[in-house]
C-alpha cells in the first residue's frame, strides 16, 4: 500500500493510483483516445497528419502559430490518457492591497471542478504569495515522496526591482499559474486536502489547515539525519547525473540568454543615435534647397538627360525614409529583448528551482532507503532470535517500494512535462524572433516605393526601377 | 589602328609651354557623346602585390592594380578584342587626380578611395594589406577611372589617356606640364585666410552646403560603423546556443534530434552576419566617396573665392593707382598718402622726377588693366563653368545616393528574409523536439 494514500475515492470514475495508467513509465507511448498524431514518436511534420481535435472539429493547420497551439492542446489531453479534466484552476487579476501594516498584491485564485471532493462546482478566492508558499510547504510535508512544484523566488535580489512594477506582478502570476496547474495535474498532488483547502477556503486559515493535517493522519514524518545511503541504486544515480548535467546546461543557456540582451540593448542604443542622422541629413538637403531658392537658383527639374527624372531635391524623401525604418528597427528590437526578458528568462530560472525540487526528492529517497538498509542490518544482526523479518523493518522495505515507484511515476512524468515546457520556451523564442524580422521587413518594404518615387507619380507606381 | 592614331596624338601633344591646360584637351567640353567612356572600356581588373627598392635600399611591399581598357562595342561593331593592360599603383592615381585639380580649377573632381581605412569596425582590420580592404580600393578605383572618363571636360583629357593606355614615361610626361608648380602656388594661395568683399551668393550657399555634407557624412559613417559593431556582436553570440543545445542534446533522448538540428542553425544564423556587414560596407564605401566629393565641392566654392579675391585685389590696385596718377597729375592731394605726407616735409619734387613717376603710373596702370581685364575673365569663366559642373555634380549626386539608399533598404529586406528563414527552421526543429 501506498505510504501516503489518499482519500478513499470514491465512485466518480476515478480509479485508485495504482491502476491509473501513467503516460509515464514506458514514456515513449501515450495512450491516446483521440485520432492526433502521436506526438512522443512524431517525426513526420505536422502538415502531413490530417489534424482534428478531440471532440471530431478539424483543424487549421495552414499557420504555424496554430499548428504549435493544437499540439500543446493535444498534449495535455495525452497526459491525462483521453480522460477529460475535472479540475480547472487559473491565477489572475492581481490586484494591490494597502493596509497600515504592509501593502502586498493579491491574486485570484478560480477553480472549476466535478469533483466530488468538492463541495462546489466553482470557486474564486483571492491569495498572496504567502498562501502559495504555506501551499507548497504543506504539500512537502504532506507528500514527501512526490515531486512538488517550485515556486518563484520569494524575495527579489537583484537590483531594485520593483515588486509592484507591473513586469514583475506579471511574471509572478504566470510562475504562480504554472504552478498550481501542475499542482492540479498532478495525479495524487491534486487530491491533496491542502490543495482542496488552498482552493475553496475563503479564508485560509492556517491553523484550520494544521488541524486538517493531523485529522488525515499518516503524514509520514521523514528522520531525516542520521542514516547515510551506501549506493545510490543505479537509476537513480542516472537520474542525479542527468540533473546535475542539465542545470549545467540551464546555467550556460541563461548565460547566453542574458549575453543576448545585452548585446541587443547595445545594439538598440546604437541604432537610436544611428537614425536620427539620416534625418539631419534629410534637413540639410532642404536646407540647401531652399538656400538655392534664397538666392534665385533656377531648379531644373526637367533635366532628364540621362532619361531620369529627379525632382528639386531627390535626396530629402529616401533620407527620411531611410531614418524612418531604422527608427522601426530599433522600435522592433525593443520589444524582442522586453519579450526576452519577461517570458524566456524566468520560465528557465524556475526550471533550475525544479530540477532543486527535484534533487532534494533524490536525496528524501536515499534518507529513506538508508532507513530502511539500516534496519534491516541491525535486524539481521539479531537473526537468531527471530525467524521472520519484524514489522518495522518491512514497514521501512515498503517505504522505499513506494518512494521508488512514486519518484519513478514522478520522473517520468517530470521529463515529459519538462519536454514540452521547453517545446514551447524555445518555439516562443523562434516566434519572437520571428516577429521582430517580420516587423523590420514590412517596416523596409514599406519605404521602397517611397525611395523610388517621382515627385509627379501617386501611390503604387513606386516599382519601375528595379535593382 | 584607331587606338595607335590616338596614342599618337597624344605623343605629340606634349606641351611645353606653361598653358597646360589648352595644349591636353583634345577636343571642347561638354558633349558627352564624345566622352573617353563611350568609345572605350576601362576596367581596374586586378591587384597585385609588389616588392620593391625604394631610397635608401629599403624594401617596401606595394599593391599595384591591372587597368584594362578596350575599344568598346560601338567603336569595335562587336568584336571581341583582348584588352591592352598596364599596372599603377596608388600613388600614381594620385599624381593623376592632382594633375586634374590643378588643371580644372572649376570642375568637382571625382575622389580616389581613401588611403587608409577609416571608420573601421573592430572586425574590420585597418590594414593597407587586408585582402578586402584591397579589393574595396580596387572598386574604388576603377569607379574614380569612369567617373573621370565620362566627364563631359575631363574625359577629353591627354593625360588622362596618356595614364590609361601608355605605362612607361607617364609620371615625366605629367611633370612636363608644368602642374606642380601651380599646384604649389594653388595651395599656398587657398590655404590663407582673405576676406573676399563680393563673392557670388550661390557659391557661398554651396561652400556651406559642402561643409555641411562633409559633416554629416562622417557622423553617419561612424554611427554605422559602431551599430554594425554591435549588430556583429548579436549573432555571434547566437552561435553559442549551437554549442550547448549540442551539448545538452547528448543527454536527452526525445529532445535530442531536435535540439541538434536547432543548434546547427543557430550556428548557421551567427555565421551569416559576415557576409551582410561585407556587403553593407560597399554601401559605406558610396557613402564615404561623397563625404570626399565634399571636399572637392569645396575646393571648387574656394577657387572661386580666390579668384574673386584676386580679382578685387586687382581692381583695388589698379583704382588706387589712376589716382595716384590723378593727384600726380592735377596736384590736388585728395587722400593721404605718404609720398604727399613726405613731399609736404621735404619739399616738391623736381618736374623730372614727377614725369618719370608718372610714366611709370601709367606703364603700370596699363598692366594693371589688362590684369583686371584677365581675371575678370577668369572669375567669369569659374562662375559660368564652375556652376555648371556643381549643377552636374548636384545632379549625379542626388542619383547615386538616391540608388545608394535603395541599394541599403534591399540589403535590409534581404536580411530580414534570411532571419526569418533560419528562425523558422529552428522552431521547426524546436516543435519535433
Amino acid at each position: 500500500m501506498s505510504a501516503s494514500t489518499p482519500k478513499t475515492l470514491s465512485s466518480s470514475g476515478q480509479k485508485p493510483i495504482q491502476e491509473i495508467c501513467h503516460p509515464l513509465s514506458a514514456a515513449e507511448e501515450a495512450v491516446v483516445r483521440t485520432p492526433s498524431p502521436d506526438v512522443a514518436n512524431n517525426t513526420a511534420s505536422i502538415e502531413d497528419k490530417d489534424l482534428s481535435l478531440p471532440n471530431g472539429t478539424p483543424v487549421d493547420t495552414s499557420s504555424p502559430a496554430s499548428s504549435s497551439s493544437l499540439l500543446n492542446r493535444l498534449q495535455l489531453d495525452d497526459d491525462l490518457d483521453g480522460e477529460t479534466r475535472d479540475l480547472f484552476v487559473t491565477v489572475d487579476d492581481p490586484k494591490k492591497h494597502v493596509s497600515t501594516m504592509e501593502t502586498y498584491i493579491t491574486y485570484r485564485v478560480s477553480t472549476k471542478t466535478s469533483r466530488v471532493e468538492f463541495d462546489l462546482p466553482e470557486y474564486s478566492v483571492r491569495r498572496r504569495y504567502q498562501d502559495f508558499d504555506w501551499l507548497r510547504i504543506k504539500l512537502e510535508e504532506t507528500q514527501p515522496t512526490h515531486l512538488i512544484p517550485p515556486l518563484p523566488e520569494k524575495f527579489v535580489v537583484k537590483g531594485v526591482v520593483d515588486r509592484f512594477s507591473e513586469e514583475f506582478v506579471e511574471t509572478r502570476r504566470r510562475a504562480l499559474d504554472k504552478f498550481l496547474k501542475r499542482v492540479a495535474d498532478h495525479p495524487v498532488l491534486s487530491f491533496n486536502e491542502h490543495l482542496n483547502a488552498f482552493l475553496s477556503s475563503k479564508d485560509l486559515n492556517k491553523r484550520a489547515g494544521l488541524a486538517l493535517l493531523t485529522k488525515v493522519g499518516e503524514g509520514v514524518k521523514l528522520v531525516t539525519g542520521g542514516y547515510k545511503l551506501r549506493l545510490r541504486p543505479l537509476e537513480f544515480a542516472a537520474m542525479g547525473e542527468y540533473l546535475d548535467t542539465f542545470t549545467g546546461k540551464l546555467g550556460t543557456i541563461d548565460r547566453i540568454a542574458q549575453r543576448i540582451i545585452k548585446e541587443q540593448t547595445e545594439y538598440l542604443a546604437e541604432l537610436r543615435e544611428y537614425g536620427p542622422v539620416y534625418g539631419s541629413w534629410a534637413g540639410v538637403e532642404a536646407g540647401n534647397r531652399d538656400n538655392n531658392a534664397a538666392v534665385g537658383v533656377e531648379e531644373d527639374r526637367n533635366h532628364s538627360s540621362s532619361g531620369h527624372h529627379s525632382n528639386g531635391n531627390g535626396l530629402q524623401a529616401p533620407l527620411e525614409g531611410v531614418a524612418g525604418g531604422v527608427a522601426s528597427v530599433a522600435a522592433a528590437m525593443e520589444e524582442l529583448t522586453e519579450d526576452m526578458s519577461q517570458d524566456f528568462l524566468p520560465v528557465l530560472r524556475e526550471y533550475v528551482l525544479y530540477i532543486d525540487s527535484m534533487k532534494n526528492v533524490l536525496k528524501k529517497r536515499d534518507q529513506v532507503q538508508a532507513e530502511y538498509e539500516a534496519k534491516l542490518e541491525a535486524a539481521a544482526l539479531r537473526r537468531e532470535e527471530r525467524t521472520t523479518v519484524p514489522s518495522d523493518v518491512e514497514k521501512c522495505q515498503d517505504r522505499v517500494e513506494c518512494f521508488n515507484a512514486d519518484l519513478k511515476a514522478d520522473w517520468e512524468r517530470w521529463q515529459n512535462n519538462k519536454r514540452q515546457d521547453f517545446r514551447q520556451l524555445l518555439t516562443n523564442m523562434a516566434d519572437s524572433n520571428i516577429t521582430y524580422y517580420q516587423k523590420c521587413l514590412a517596416a523596409w518594404e514599406s519605404i521602397i516605393p517611397l525611395l523610388q518615387e517621382r515627385p509627379a507619380d501617386s501611390f503604387g507606381r513606386g516599382q519601375d526601377k528595379v535593382i | 589602328m584607331a587606338d595607335a592614331e590616338r596614342e599618337d596624338a597624344a605623343e605629340t601633344d606634349t606641351p611645353n609651354s606653361s598653358d597646360a591646360k589648352e595644349k591636353n584637351v583634345i577636343s571642347s567640353m561638354s558633349d558627352e557623346s564624345g566622352t573617353l567612356l563611350r568609345r572605350m572600356e576601362i576596367t581596374v581588373a586586378e591587384a597585385e602585390k609588389r616588392t620593391g627598392k625604394k631610397a635608401v635600399n629599403m624594401q617596401e611591399t606595394y599593391t599595384v592594380y591591372l587597368i584594362e581598357t578596350r575599344p568598346s562595342a560601338a567603336v569595335n561593331g562587336g568584336q571581341s578584342v583582348a584588352p591592352d593592360a598596364l599596372w599603377r599603383r596608388y600613388s600614381e592615381f594620385e599624381l593623376l587626380r592632382n594633375y586634374l585639380i590643378v588643371t580644372y580649377p572649376y570642375i568637382v573632381v571625382p575622389p580616389l578611395p581613401e588611403k587608409r581605412a577609416e571608420f573601421v569596425w573592430h572586425k574590420l582590420s585597418a590594414d593597407n594589406m587586408d585582402p578586402d580592404f584591397v579589393e574595396r580600393r580596387r572598386v574604388g578605383l576603377e569607379n574614380f577611372l569612369l567617373r573621370v572618363a565620362s566627364h563631359p571636360v575631363m574625359s577629353n583629357d591627354a593625360i588622362l589617356y596618356h595614364f590609361l593606355t601608355k605605362e612607361r614615361g607617364w609620371k615625366e610626361v605629367v611633370y612636363d606640364t608644368g602642374f606642380q608648380a601651380k599646384a604649389d602656388s594653388r595651395i599656398r594661395a587657398l590655404n590663407a585666410t582673405f576676406r573676399v568683399k563680393n563673392p557670388d551668393k550661390r557659391f557661398m550657399e554651396m561652400k556651406h552646403y559642402s561643409d555641411e555634407l562633409q559633416s554629416i557624412t562622417s557622423q553617419l559613417l561612424r554611427a554605422r560603423a559602431r551599430v554594425a559593431d554591435r549588430l556583429y556582436g548579436v549573432y555571434k553570440v547566437h552561435g553559442n546556443y549551437g554549442r550547448v543545445f549540442s551539448e545538452w542534446s547528448a543527454i536527452e533522448k526525445e529532445m535530442g534530434d531536435g535540439l541538434q538540428s536547432a543548434g546547427h542553425h543557430m550556428d548557421a544564423y551567427a555565421a551569416s552576419i559576415d557576409d551582410i556587414l561585407e556587403e553593407e560596407e560597399h554601401y559605406a564605401d558610396q557613402i564615404k566617396e561623397y563625404l570626399f566629393f565634399a571636399e572637392a565641392l569645396r575646393a571648387v566654392c574656394r577657387k572661386h573665392e580666390l579668384s574673386q579675391y584676386e580679382l578685387e585685389t586687382a581692381s583695388l590696385d589698379l583704382t588706387s593707382k589712376r589716382q595716384q596718377r590723378e593727384e600726380l597729375a592735377t596736384g590736388i592731394v585728395r587722400t593721404f598718402s605718404f609720398k604727399g605726407m613726405t613731399t609736404k616735409l621735404f619739399g616738391q619734387e623736381t618736374a623730372e622726377q614727377r614725369e618719370a613717376r608718372l610714366k611709370m603710373l601709367e606703364e603700370q596702370i596699363v598692366e594693371g588693366d589688362d590684369t583686371v581685364k584677365e581675371k575678370t575673365s577668369e572669375c567669369e569663366d569659374i562662375v559660368s563653368s564652375g556652376w555648371e559642373d556643381m549643377q552636374r555634380f548636384k545632379e549625379q549626386k542626388d542619383r547615386d545616393l538616391r540608388e545608394a539608399l535603395i541599394n541599403y533598404a534591399y540589403m535590409q529586406i534581404s536580411m530580414c528574409k534570411k532571419g526569418i528563414q533560419v528562425w523558422t527552421n529552428a522552431k521547426e526543429c524546436f516543435s519535433k523536439m
